[in-house]
């Protein structure tokens, strides 16, 4: 006889319900820990991109306002720039006509590797594509979804530029949760020169890298300064500004899904809230007792706010689990959604488990406490009272 | 044998222990919510992604782009296109074709931040071949006069995007003539401006993204298309502006999968949490249900006077959430305006958060069948007891 | 000649039930020594289940003064009381003695849940009290399978594991038919004779007349004494075709 046994044997009294419970408690924890992955994807893509040395150079009227290519060499050349390479949007589509499914950005590819050190990018493949000018490195997740392997050969559809490319995956980049996809500059200047235009000339975006993050404010002044009064005036910002702000008017979405998962909280503490009521007033005659006996008021209060807490997080962990499991399909199901953007990946970080969790164990006590306190609200006697 | 059990039975029951009611009518209510405010979501931007699209509208770009955003249309492609056989006249016998340059720059939030927006050049013939754009207030822009006028979706977002106020972006500043309305369409997450002044502000090689025409009718229209997409010269292709539109829509169809996920899930859920409270109102009413049984009430009597009952709690939940939900989309849109969600060219589309009937209809449904799936099992159990039984255990 | 051990002193308990005032004890004084099996009758509403729960710490008076063992009751405040009667009285009721889902042997040993006693401990006084009332070879069985006599036994095991100084039962024999409530009263008395307990038990029952060292009469509130009490009880006994016993 303990403490356990008996918080125990009262949540097998009416297993049914206990059962029911539970189940109610799972399915709620499993959609809130599913809502939560959303803003959880952003958090993650917007953390993996801190490092803190790395800035963007765009045309401050706006990322789709070109730079001249040249400036590039110029920002490569600011004190305290370790390597800059120039990028510009592709846009290509493969195989669903017209529709790109994944970004992709035709870059430098002998400065590319300098400005990404921590993509660690196998050295062999680096050099492949520095050595295949129809060569692209692509990001494991994207390899994983269209079943690629390296060696594979691929067309892209641009549908910005009036070319199609003919493209070899000569390397990966080890991740998995953003899609990507890199091809080769020149790759691209050749080809829009083929057709009879004056080649590629621009640059949509430079990424550079700082050798000291405390240089990085004053480096990007200089950049600015450079470009100021020109044709193509630059607003340098930090590689987490950037996509702070490119995902930006996701906001509005996550706060509406955060009311939503506030919602089923809610939902999550009534139900439970209601069973540990029903259980108290069926045994109120035994509350009685037990209080008569000299079980004080708080012990009393601790053992049915246990058994609301023991039924809600054991619930809680089954519905994590579940989640883990759905978002696994929804994963596959939705890829990666123009809409949605990183709030679509769907994964379940440990933060994600951890606040489900937590959310579990709150919502526990919180059902639990008020029918616990009811039941001991009034005097022994009066109790007594009631029953007999 | 005997009769049914009268509706006003399964109602007072409901209404007899309110707060027991309450609790399963708040947990499905919570369901309906959470579905409305999606759906309305959803729904919301799908109005908003199907900007209606003129029927006998055509979409002429680039071969190979998905929007005009990304497209490019030379000026020798738009004089091919604009005089064209088949195409509509207006009123002063002008080819009713509209070129269009489609930049997106940045522009500052009010709240933070900054995003890109769908800034559309246009010329003249814009109004007329788009009728369901309106400007609501002020008047359209003048060409060449460094003029905007703003989507309704998009007045107050950004800074000087209001009437008479003075807009920032690009190389330059344009002052805001007017506000367009659009039915709820995209167009009202877009700002007009003069297609030249535009162009020379971006700086662009080609004149225009892409043309929009007015065929005279569905038989012309479909030959203009073969026309345009066959051209040996220019490399275009042409697409009614419906399809154009619907294609861009089905973007945002993930998003059902996550409202279909939600829905059975919180559903479900609901349901066990249901069934809780109605086994406990079986167990409660245990005597009650023997003397019906006793006075002659058929197994199928009492089964469906707990389903009604069951359904009555449905309907119940559903009342209350619909009032929350609408209650809460008013709060939404009223304190912190639109959401903005972004489109497949990259810039945001406004969505003003709506609860609508077709929104309602589904939660109603959903309210009702999470209540009797909740019913059922109970509602079983107090058909099957037996007489003698029930009023032993009484 | 010893204290007694409980001392009730002009005690009244006036309490509100919904709209009504109900005046359930008025200026009730009683003395009660250690080491005797008394009762306490009277008809529906006369106070005797208040008066026990006045006694056994469950309930305060509205005013007067109740001493047991020493301890002035009103000294305390509900929670100390609650500790009080963990540590000095045993208690059994008609109904709802037994938590449904532990068995015998756990359910004498919740008690000793509110003592410092280890696990093993606390299953070998378990185990001993059950021997005292005979049910050693019920240790396992849950309350549904057992019989209403065995259930108040294992209830009085319950009782007296904490080893208390006052054991109070209100109605112990309300529910059971009449071979058992025999059984019950007649393991009551055991106790007091063998082990010295003191047992305080509120009863309908004529029969405990028989078991009992002495009976008080409550009516509408009021302790009777004297010649009431003497008539009360001899009409008691004669409805129970008793003899007579001496007070």
């Amino acid at each position: 006889m303990s403490w356990t046994r008996l918080v125990l044997a009262n949540l097998g009294r009416n297993p049914l319900r206990t059962v029911l419970t539970a189940a109610a408690v799972a399915l709620a924890v499993a959609l809130v820990s599913l809502l939560l992955t959303m803003p959880a994807g952003l958090d993650l893509i917007l953390d993996r991109f801190a490092s803190n040395t790395r800035i963007s150079v765009h045309n401050k009227a706006g990322v789709v306002y070109p730079m001249p290519y040249a400036f590039t060499r110029k920002v490569r050349q600011v004190d305290g720039v370790v390597a800059a390479a120039a990028f510009t949007w592709f846009g290509g589509a493969y195989e669903e006509a017209g529709r790109v499914t994944f970004p992709n950005f035709a870059v430098e590819a002998e400065h590319v590797n300098a400005v990404y050190p921590d993509y660690a990018i196998d050295p062999g493949q680096m050099a492949a594509f520095l050595r295949y000018r129809d060569g692209a490195i692509v990001g494991r997740g994207t390899l994983k979804k269209y079943g690629w392997s390296l060696g594979d050969r691929i067309t892209l559809k641009s549908t910005v530029w009036p070319v199609d490319l003919d493209l070899r995956i000569v390397g990966e980049v080890a991740n998995d949760t953003a899609p990507m996809l890199w091809l080769r500059y020149d790759y691209l200047d050749e080809a829009l020169k083929k057709q009879g235009w004056t080649g590629l000339g621009i640059a949509g975006v430079v990424w550079a890298r700082v050798s000291d993050p405390k240089l990085v404010n004053a480096v990007m002044r200089t950049v600015d300064d450079l470009s100021r009064n020109s044709e193509a005036e630059t607003a340098s910002e930090t590689e987490k500004s950037f996509f702070g702000n490119f995902f930006g008017s996701l906001d509005g979405l996550v706060r509406i899904i955060l009311v939503i998962t506030s919602l089923v909280a809610l939902c999550i503490v009534f139900i439970a809230g209601n069973t540990t009521s029903m259980s108290v007033r069926e045994r109120a005659g035994e509350i009685a007792v037990l209080r008569a006996l000299g079980f004080p008021r708080r012990t009393i209060v601790q053992a049915l706010v246990a058994e609301a807490l023991l039924v809600v997080t054991g619930a809680g962990i089954l519905g994590v689990l579940l989640a883990v499991g759905l978002t696994g399909t929804l994963r596959t199901v939705a890829g990666w959604n123009q809409t949605l953007g990183p709030l679509g990946n769907f994964m379940v970080t440990p933060g994600v488990v951890v606040q489900g969790l937590l959310l579990s164990v709150a919502m526990g006590l919180t059902a639990g406490i008020a029918p616990a306190l009811g039941a001991v609200r009034r005097p022994v006697a009066e109790a007594l009272r009631e029953v007999f | 044998m005997a009769a049914h059990l009268p509706l006003g039975y399964s109602v007072r029951n409901v209404l007899a222990r309110p707060a027991r009611s309450l609790m399963t009518a708040t947990v499905i209510a919570l369901v309906v919510v959470a579905c409305a405010l999606l759906l309305g979501l959803i729904g919301s931007l799908r109005r908003t992604l199907i900007a209606s699209g003129e029927a006998l509208n055509l979409v002429v770009m680039r071969k190979g782009s998905d929007n005009d955003g990304s497209s490019q249309v030379t000026l020798e492609a738009y004089q091919m296109v604009r005089f064209l056989d088949g195409i509509a006249r207006d009123a002063g016998d002008q080819p009713m074709v509209s070129p269009e340059l489609v930049v997106q720059p940045f522009l500052r939030r009010l709240d933070g931040g900054r995003e890109n927006v769908l800034v559309r050049g246009v010329e003249a013939m814009a109004l007329p071949v788009h009728p369901e754009v309106r400007i609501t207030q002020g008047r359209m822009i003048a060409p060449s006069a460094g003029e905007a006028v703003v989507g309704r979706g998009l007045v107050g977002r950004y800074e000087g995007a209001v009437l008479g106020g003075e807009l920032r972006f690009g190389r330059g500043r344009w002052k805001v003539t007017g506000v367009l309305d659009a039915g709820g369409s995209s167009f009202e997450s877009e700002i007009w401006v003069d297609a030249r002044e535009l162009g020379r502000d971006a700086k662009r090689l080609f004149p225009y993204s892409g043309v929009r025409l007015r065929a005279r009718d569905a038989a012309t229209m479909a030959a203009l298309k073969r026309r345009i997409d066959a051209d040996p010269r220019h490399a275009l292709e042409a697409k009614p502006e419906v399809e154009y539109y619907a294609s861009q829509a089905e973007s945002a169809d993930v998003l059902y999968i996550l409202v279909v996920g939600v829905a059975v899930l919180a559903g479900i859920g609901a349901g066990f949490g249901a069934a809780n409270t109605m086994y406990a109102s079986v167990q409660a009413r245990t005597a009650e249900i023997g003397t019906l049984r006793a006075m002659g009430f058929a197994r199928g009597a009492i089964l469906r006077a707990f389903q009604v009952e069951a359904a009555a709690l449905g309907v119940l939940g559903f009342v209350i959430g619909a009032v929350a939900s609408l209650v809460l989309a008013y709060v939404i849109r009223h304190a912190f305006g639109g959401v903005g969600f972004s489109a497949s060219t990259f810039t945001t589309n406004v969505v003003l958060l709506r609860i609508g009937v077709t929104e309602l209809a589904v939660a109603f449904v959903l309210a009702v069948v999470v209540g009797l799936a909740g019913g059922i099992a109970p509602a079983w159990r107090a058909a099957r007891l037996r007489p003698i039984e029930a009023l032993r255990r009484a | 000649m010893a204290e007694p051990l409980i001392v009730i002193r002009r005690v009244s308990r006036r309490y509100q039930r919904g709209a009504d005032d109900v005046h359930a004890l008025e200026d009730v004084s009683l003395d009660i020594d250690g080491g005797r099996f008394v009762a306490l009758m009277g008809p529906s509403g006369s106070g005797k289940s208040t008066l026990l729960n006045l006694l056994s710490g469950i309930d305060q008076p509205s005013t007067g003064e109740v001493v047991v063992a020493g301890m002035r009751l009103a000294d305390l405040d509900e929670d100390a009381l609650a500790a009080w009667r963990a540590r000095h009285v045993g208690l059994i009721f008609q109904f709802f003695n037994l938590m449904p889902v532990l068995s015998a042997r756990d359910n004498v040993a919740l008690p000793l849940l509110l003592t410092h006693l280890d696990r093993s401990e606390r299953t070998r006084r378990a185990e001993t009290a059950l021997r005292v009332v005979g049910l050693s070879h019920r240790l396992d069985h849950f309350p549904r399978t057992l019989s209403g006599g065995e259930q108040q036994r294992v209830a009085i095991a319950r009782a007296i594991v904490t080893d208390p100084d006052l054991i109070v039962a209100d109605e112990p024999t309300g529910d059971l038919d009449a071979r058992n409530a025999e059984e019950v009263l007649a393991l009551l008395r055991q106790l007091t004779d063998q082990f010295g307990k003191t047992i305080v038990m509120v009863t309908h029952d004529p029969r405990a007349l028989r078991f009992v060292d002495a009976a008080y009469h409550l009516d509408k509130g009021i302790l009777l004494e004297g010649e009431a009490a003497h008539r009360a009880d001899e009409a008691i006994r004669r409805a129970a075709g008793q003899p007579e016993r001496r007070p």
